[in-house]
């Protein structure tokens, strides 16, 4: 059902439901990003398959631009979207598994927004609430998710469509180009393309970084400009390519700890408080 | 809730089927309460179910209205059928066999869903009797739900399991993973022998007894055919089996005409890959045989009328008169496009859908619903609170 793919309307993505609560543009998007990295670690630590944890990642982009992150943590809405994704992509993991690797990914970012010492997870106590804590907050986000979403959680992969466009453009046999733009593709995951541009336009992005980065020529001058191929528009190719770029971004150690403070809403609304409007500046 | 709920339908493994009335428009509903699980979170049968079927509009698939979502409780409504097709068979049929033009009616519905659901790329995967419904106007719709239990005295849950096999198609039954819509094509070979008998055609124990019924009827594959199919899908496993010669499905099935036996032969070909389409198997002759062939073949949806002759630029004056002639004639005879209609039924004859030409872009009333946004609303429509 590739043709109902839906995608965030202009005023969704001009004002997202965080920005609404008072959260700067650069605050959602590295919190966006930290939140699909976490998915990818609890992904990676299940053994689980890379279309679960890419499905993944796209609905928890979509999410954000229904709700704010005032409302929901980004900590539990990753973990509810691994969970559904992996229903959804027909490869099921165990609600017990998830817990025990949430725990430990959500110690570890405490920890690191700390101090910079070695960290060492403490396993959560026998008779703890720890656990059925998590649970219910698994189940509420994946419940939330669909809800918001109103089940709109068919989601379409890019990797076929990249495969294709490779040999159309004979790329084949450039295996660094092959890989590299793989490699965006999967970078770019963690920013909210997936739910803003159809994937042609991701997709050429992607060839487009990647062969500038090699330095692999291509035809570009009007008329012929090889992402017509595709019916993709530069304007729109660059604008991926943008928000692929700001991922690399230099960030210092305050900002990658604000980050890493904020997965539970209560931090966000206590960041928030502080940051009330009027003193934008101060972080 | 916008609905009342009346008396209890039935009961499945993880829901529980009410009858329901809406409140505001008196329309009888059908209400599938699922349960969430505090330890597995929303079952994945119901995200499937709600996922695919709020965009598979179509006379002959059963219409979702709409989902409540609350924190204990997913409500699915959907639209009502009065039963089942296995107990339509039981009820109406002789000895479960049901009269050659409700055959054919059901047989073309059947298809007509089935195809709806493959050009959307939605399998079925489950199509049997059980699961396919029935409402007064002898409409057939395909569900999904284990509604079927919903109407039956007390079928046996236990066999289900079972039931289910019996249906299932023979690349499936090696360990094909890659099977595709003909799996679904395969069901609805054997619903139509099934129809036309009374009894379910292949009807085995287990896995490997289910494989050699069907051998028994269809002939075991050749050596060569084996390994074809063991080329296309590698991780099925080919075992020895008995050589059994082809049976003529006109013994297994007597009393079918030849053209039903045609079809049949096409729907049950042992290699997917030789399997007929749902949308071919609409155009067969079983469906068209009496007079002469549908003009507009692929195009005629059900109920649709042919479009007047052109007359755009007018023909020469004595083609146009011979058009005016053509036209007439069809006009004269507008069942010959159309299989024919059951005529059994409750006290009058039952229009099927090709007299609801409409019944598709009927839009469900619109009931003002807490999370009515499942369809409808544009997506992301909603914003924060």
């Amino acid at each position: 059902m590739s043709a109902l793919y839906p995608l965030a309307s202009l005023s969704q993505i001009e004002n997202t439901p965080s920005k609404q609560h008072g959260m700067p543009e650069d605050l959602e998007e590295d919190l966006r990003a930290y939140g699909c990295k976490l998915i990818v670690q609890a992904g990676r630590l299940l053994h689980q398959k890379q279309v679960a944890v890419a499905a993944a990642q796209i609905l928890f982009q979509r999410f954000w631009f229904v709700t704010s992150m005032k409302q929901f943590g980004v900590g539990d809405i990753a973990m509810g979207a691994l969970y559904l994704a992996s229903k959804l992509e027909e490869c099921p993991i165990r609600m017990r598994d998830l817990i025990n690797v949430y725990d430990a990914l959500l110690q570890r970012s405490i920890h690191y927004s700390k101090a910079d010492t070695e960290f060492k997870y403490h396993a959560m106590s026998y008779f703890g609430s720890t656990f059925y804590d998590i649970k219910d907050a698994v189940v509420v986000a994946e419940m939330q998710i669909l809800k918001r979403l109103g089940f709109h959680v068919q989601v379409v992969l890019p990797y076929g469509t990249l495969v294709n466009y490779l040999r159309v453009l004979g790329l084949t046999n450039h295996e660094d180009a092959c890989s590299k733009a793989w490699g965006y593709l999967n970078d770019a995951l963690q920013t909210p393309v997936y739910a803003l541009y159809q994937i042609p336009t991701i997709v050429s992005a992607a060839i487009l970084l990647a062969t500038r980065n090699l330095q692999i020529p291509l035809p570009s001058t009007p008329p012929n400009c090889w992402w017509e191929l595709f019916d993709a528009a530069w304007e729109d190719i660059w604008s991926v390519c943008g928000y692929i770029m700001r991922l690399y971004r230099e960030r210092d150690v305050s900002e990658r700890r604000r980050v890493m403070g904020m997965l539970t809403k209560k931090e966000v609304r206590r960041w928030l408080e502080e940051h009330a409007a009027g003193n934008p500046t101060s972080h | 809730m916008n609905y009342i709920q009346l008396e209890k339908l039935g009961e499945g493994t993880y829901a529980t089927v009410f009858k329901g009335r809406s409140r505001t428009t008196n329309e009888i509903v059908a209400l599938k309460e699922i349960h969430l699980d505090a330890e597995e979170g929303t079952p994945s049968t119901a995200i499937r179910e709600i996922s695919l079927m709020k965009e598979l509009k179509h006379v002959n698939i059963v219409r979702l209205h709409d989902v409540i979502h609350t924190e204990t409780k997913l409500v699915l409504i959907f639209e009502y059928c009065e039963q089942d097709l296995k107990k339509y068979m039981d009820q109406r049929g002789d000895r479960g066999a049901l009269d050659p033009p409700t055959v054919k009616s059901f047989m073309y519905q059947l298809l007509k869903g089935t195809a709806f659901c493959h050009e959307n790329q939605v399998l079925h995967r489950d199509l049997k009797p059980q699961n396919l419904l029935i409402n007064r106007k002898g409409e057939l719709k395909l569900g999904d739900f284990g509604l079927a239990r919903a109407f039956g005295v007390p079928v046996n849950t236990f066999s289900n399991e079972v039931v289910t096999l019996w249906y299932r198609a023979p690349d499936v039954l090696l360990g094909s993973r890659t099977y595709s819509t003909s799996i679904d094509v395969w069901s609805c070979g054997c619903i139509f022998a099934e129809m036309i008998s009374g009894v379910p055609l292949f009807r085995g124990r287990d896995n490997h007894d289910q494989l050699l019924h069907i051998m028994r009827i269809v002939g075991t594959p050749t050596e060569a055919q084996f390994q074809k199919m063991f080329k296309e899908t590698p991780e099925i496993t080919i075992k020895s089996y008995p050589r059994y010669p082809k049976m003529p499905l006109q013994q297994v099935l007597p009393k079918a005409s030849p053209q039903a036996i045609d079809l049949l032969e096409r729907l049950l070909k042992f290699d997917p890959a030789e399997r007929i389409t749902a949308t071919e198997a609409l155009l067969h002759p079983y469906f068209h045989q009496t007079v002469n062939p549908p003009p507009y073949g692929l195009n005629s949806s059900p109920g649709s009328m042919p479009p007047p002759p052109s007359n755009f630029p007018p023909p020469p004056r004595q083609q146009q008169q011979q058009q005016q002639h053509a036209a007439h004639q069809q006009s004269a005879h507008p069942t010959q496009y159309a299989p024919q209609v059951p005529q059994q039924s409750y006290g009058h004859p039952p229009p099927t859908h090709q007299a609801h030409p409409q019944m598709h872009h009927q839009q469900p009333p619109n009931v003002n619903m807490p999370f009515s946004n499942v369809y409808g609303a544009p997506p992301y429509g909603h914003g924060p609170r």
